[in-house]
């Protein structure tokens, strides 16, 4: 498993909202935030044969966070058991420092959900759908129409609040459903696929809230999504999920490690000759569209391509050691057996 | 306006506790629902028995006072009420009373039905049909929030078309009135009519309920609830005059056995254990008002004072409500049963979070 050592997965950055002086606070009082996201010890959930969660034990950091997975890898489940909607069948866990097993509602008033599922009922005015579900949450009618309004100017929204939602395009409900799970300003946004089926300018529009939210506006954030470089674009910190286990967690930066003895090189003239010397040498060099990939062994130094350059007379334009890509690190462990 | 523009603030106000949770969808429910135009219309029209009875209601009181103002009427009221009543309208007015509210929440009965037919189907079915579960579960909410804040909307729409409407009737009757003992004498009525109201809306809001979890498409639950509503009545009603007519060829009673009193008292004795009357939901709530307005007893004591003419009539009011009522009671309370089973056993918050 590819767990890395992090600070909490910001390099260093405090998060905004660690306040622990609650003077220094203004407006951020009740947000005293615990040191991990949540945490599981030894989860195990079945559904019949089927082990959804399976002894999962992983501690995650407060931030931006990504859930990844293949279909059927426990996602689902552990958002589940996040919100406290399932009882799991062993181990035990936190979510904000509450026991998931004990304390559902609780968690449930600090976080705020937005499912994969349209979940929008017709004849209802964007202002109103979320204002109600502030209601749920147990905000007084005011305050919740107040709050309706204040988050859908942040979402972009304001202009659309009095139209009916089954007139929003798909970006509009994603924005609107986003907008109805931080009305009552929780610590921890679950965000379930919020880009599926969107078209380029919406997706954009979407990661930039997620963006912010998680990094200006010291709200928790987990991400889960099947499209990788949304995942990127948002998160500083992965979970990696796959059969109900974990497989590889941290923070991105760190999971794409820079690879010592693999280098992406660029000349300037044709490479074949180039590639030949390379060989000689015990180089191996695969070409990677404009690039040429070129591993070499582990007791030669990276002066050997210089060496080839003159040898063979080419100009090298790019020399950079190769880094994954967190598709690589997220193929890697999931295909690891 | 470009995202962003407005900023983020972040909100430090009061979240109530969990045990009001469920009024927020009951408000919602109801205001939604008073939007639809036939469900204001069946509201508006529902109140037309509530201005019928204060009419009546404040007639009575006039009555009582041997008003001028009704001296023109009296030929007719002695007619219709007979003479004892009209000559000694104090001795009679808890059973005028009750008789005047037993029509009024017949009436009423018939609206709720409507009402429910109306807003029901769609309290979970809409849900269901835009998978809008994960919008309650996901917040701290238990299902039996969400039921309560469901059923809030048919009691609060039978409130106002039934309660609200019996109390207002009820003050104007009292101001009419102008005498303190009628407190006395018809506060029954009253505390029937609202526990009447109470026992609709659970009763049909529970089963409305339960249809509305089972399909997606709220026109085949509005045809179940015709179907519990009308078919059921239909049906007991066949049932009942089928048994009815064979006893009246039986005891060759003729054409006239119908206003006979022998035949209805006999008739009235033999429904006493006869289980036909079951079937049909709204005789079931009927036996119900019967029993909390004690209308049986109104009757008899009109009964008693009547004109040997107009006895049949009033005995022929008395048919089908004459079964036991704890049966009626027992067949509401396993439709209830049956209902929190169905919605236990279809809205299952997990299965539709995705």
């Amino acid at each position: 498993m590819a767990e890395v050592e992090h600070d909490g997965g910001y390099g260093g950055r405090c998060p905004p909202y660690s306040f622990l002086d609650e003077s220094l606070a203004d407006g951020y009082t009740n947000l005293v935030m615990p040191a991990n996201l949540f945490q599981f010890a030894s989860v195990t959930k079945t559904y019949g044969h089927v082990r959804a969660l399976d002894d999962l034990s992983l501690t995650v950091p407060t931030g931006a966070i990504g859930l990844l997975g293949p279909n059927g890898s426990g996602k689902t489940t552990m958002i589940r058991t996040l919100l406290g909607l399932i009882p799991v069948d062993r181990g035990s866990g936190e979510v904000l420092g509450m026991d998931f097993r004990h304390r559902q509602l609780d968690i449930r008033r600090d976080v705020g959900f937005a499912p994969e599922d349209e979940c929008l009922f017709p004849h209802v005015q964007g202002v109103e759908f979320v204002a109600y579900a502030g209601e749920l949450v147990g905000m007084s009618g005011g305050d919740a129409l107040q709050r309706a309004h204040e988050v859908l100017d942040y979402v972009g929204l304001g202009e659309a609040r009095y139209r009916k939602v089954e007139s929003y395009s798909t970006g509009m409900k994603q924005r609107l459903k986003l907008a109805s799970a931080i009305v009552h300003d929780p610590q921890l946004v679950i965000l379930d696929e919020p880009t599926n089926g969107m078209d380029p300018a919406g997706r954009n529009e979407v990661l930039e809230l997620a963006r912010d939210l998680a990094h200006n506006k010291g709200i928790n954030l987990l991400f889960s999504s099947h499209i990788l470089p949304d995942v990127e674009a948002v998160c500083d910190y992965v979970v990696v999920l796959g059969r109900g286990k974990l497989l590889a967690q941290g923070a991105i930066q760190e999971l794409k490690q820079t690879h010592e003895q693999s280098f992406d090189v660029r000349l300037k003239s044709d490479s074949a000759a180039f590639t030949q010397h390379l060989a000689k040498m015990g180089c191996v060099a695969e070409p990677r569209g404009e690039l040429l990939r070129v591993r070499i062994p582990a007791d030669k130094s990276p002066q050997c391509l210089w060496e080839a350059a003159a040898a063979e007379r080419v100009q090298i334009r790019h020399l950079l050691p190769q880094r994954s890509t967190l598709e690589e690190v997220f193929l890697n462990a999931v295909e690891r057996p | 306006m470009p995202i962003f523009d407005q900023g983020y603030q972040h909100w430090s106000g009061h979240l109530a506790g969990h045990a009001w949770r469920w009024l927020a969808i009951t408000r919602r429910g109801v205001r939604t629902a008073l939007q639809s135009w036939p469900v204001r219309l069946a509201l508006v029209l529902s109140w037309i028995p509530a201005l019928v009875l204060t009419f009546v209601l404040c007639m009575w009181g006039l009555v009582e006072r041997q008003s001028e103002t009704i001296a023109t009427l009296r030929p007719f009221l002695m007619g219709m009420l007979g003479r004892p009543v009209v000559a000694g309208p104090l001795e009679y007015r808890a059973d005028i009373w009750t008789l005047c509210f037993h029509y009024f929440l017949a009436w009423e009965l018939w609206f709720s039905m409507i009402l429910v037919l109306v807003v029901g189907p769609n309290l979970i079915s809409q849900d269901l049909r835009y998978n809008a579960l994960p919008l309650y579960f996901s917040r701290p909410l238990r299902r039996i929030d969400y039921f309560l804040g469901k059923l809030g909307v048919i009691v609060g729409i039978i409130g106002l078309a039934l309660i609200v409407p019996s109390t207002i009737a009820y003050i104007a009757g009292l101001l009419f009135s102008l005498d303190i003992t009628i407190l006395r004498d018809t506060y029954r009525v009253l505390l029937a009519a609202v526990v009447y109201g109470l026992v609709i809306a659970f009763s049909a809001g529970l089963l409305i309920l339960a249809l509305s979890s089972i399909s997606r498409n709220s026109r085949y639950i509005s045809l179940m609830w015709l179907g519990i509503w009308m078919i059921t009545g239909t049906v007991s009603y066949i049932l009942v005059w089928v048994a009815q007519e064979q006893r009246l060829r039986e005891g060759h009673f003729g054409r006239h056995g119908w206003f006979s009193e022998q035949f209805l008292t006999t008739e009235i004795d033999f429904e006493k254990t006869d289980w036909r009357s079951l079937i049909s939901y709204t005789g079931n709530l009927q036996r119900i008002e019967e029993r909390l307005l004690g209308t049986n007893s109104a009757w008899r004591k009109l009964f008693d004072i009547a004109p040997p003419n107009t006895r049949g009539s009033l005995l022929h009011r008395m048919l089908y409500t004459q079964h036991p009522w704890y049966w009626s009671a027992g067949v509401l309370l396993v439709l209830a049963a049956l209902s929190a089973c169905t919605l236990h056993f279809t809205v299952k918050s997990l299965d539709r979070l995705k």
